[in-house]
């Protein structure tokens, strides 16, 4: 017995649950509810379909290369019960999924800092356009001028005396 | 090239019933099979087939998704939106089990390749 992974959305499907579809070239196709079931049979592709696992992983939504997911793994192979085995594994499984789930939150947030800057550099550009809004366009003109007449009059003032 | 004909959405018996098209006796080929049927082997099997008088043309006019009556309705059909939609459609690899397993955290995530798909060569020996 095993936990399979729906063909459409790569959700899990337990024992006894779901439905499975057998092309008539002996292909199966597992699928974890009928909404699933329904996209596949409308013929939807899963990889442009926006809630599946395979369209995130497909447009960089989350974590995709990673040695942390390569441990789960479709073995063939029987093993023969040990049970010093079983207990190494058990605690190898709990410690891949604490390093996967921490590795996964960290890319998340990462790709969100994105945003952040984007919104940032948004902001600023809205203020620059719509500066008169804050800022009239003539404010403090008038005494610029009055300055700039002071310091004229000061280098006249002070080439008539360098002339002396 | 402009848009496809409009078939009508009201009077159109087709879409009366549109859940009846999803059912699986009226299912029609996958994009995965149709990559199958163009491998050159099995694309020549199909697209030489013998005189059969129970299929439409005689199973002559074989484009490798639909079969037509004759050769000029074969070559409107190349010339069609419908068919240039689906060699876009195939230009992606097929989507597979193995796909959604990766995306479900079973390995690595493996990028699609592109293929290149051309419209088959016409011939005209017959007419």
């Amino acid at each position: 017995m095993r936990i399979e992974k729906c063909y459409f959305c790569s959700g899990p499907v337990y024992p006894g649950h779901g439905v499975m579809f057998v092309r008539n070239d002996c292909k199966s196709f597992r699928f974890c509810r009928s909404k699933c079931h329904k996209n596949f049979k409308k013929k939807r592709n899963p990889r442009k379909t926006r809630w599946t696992k395979a369209f995130r992983k497909a447009s960089g939504k989350e974590l995709t290369v990673d040695n942390s997911l390569e441990f789960e793994k479709r073995r063939n192979i029987p093993v023969k019960y040990n049970r010093e085995l079983w207990d190494k594994t058990v605690e190898a499984m709990k410690r891949v999924e604490e390093i996967k789930l921490k590795r996964q939150a960290r890319f998340i947030m990462n790709r969100l800092k994105k945003g952040k800057q984007l919104e940032k550099e948004e902001a600023i550009n809205e203020v620059k356009k719509n500066i008169h809004l804050i800022k009239a366009p003539h404010a403090g003109k008038a005494k610029q001028m009055e300055d700039k007449m002071v310091q004229k009059l000061q280098e006249d003032v002070d080439m008539e005396d360098e002339d002396n | 090239m402009g848009k496809s004909k409009q078939k009508g959405n009201h009077k159109s018996d087709k879409k009366k019933n549109i859940a009846k098209t999803w059912k699986t006796k009226r299912r029609t080929k996958d994009l995965d099979q149709i990559h199958s049927d163009m491998k050159p082997e099995t694309a020549a099997k199909l697209l030489h087939q013998d005189v059969d008088y129970d299929v439409t043309g005689c199973a002559q006019h074989y484009c490798l998704h639909y079969i037509f009556v004759d050769m000029r309705s074969l070559k409107e059909h190349f010339k069609s939106k419908v068919h240039k939609k689906r060699l876009k459609q195939l230009r992606e690899e097929p989507y597979t089990q193995a796909e959604a397993e990766r995306a479900a955290g079973m390995g690595s995530y493996i990028p699609p390749k592109t293929i290149e798909v051309k419209t088959q060569p016409v011939e005209e020996s017959m007419d």
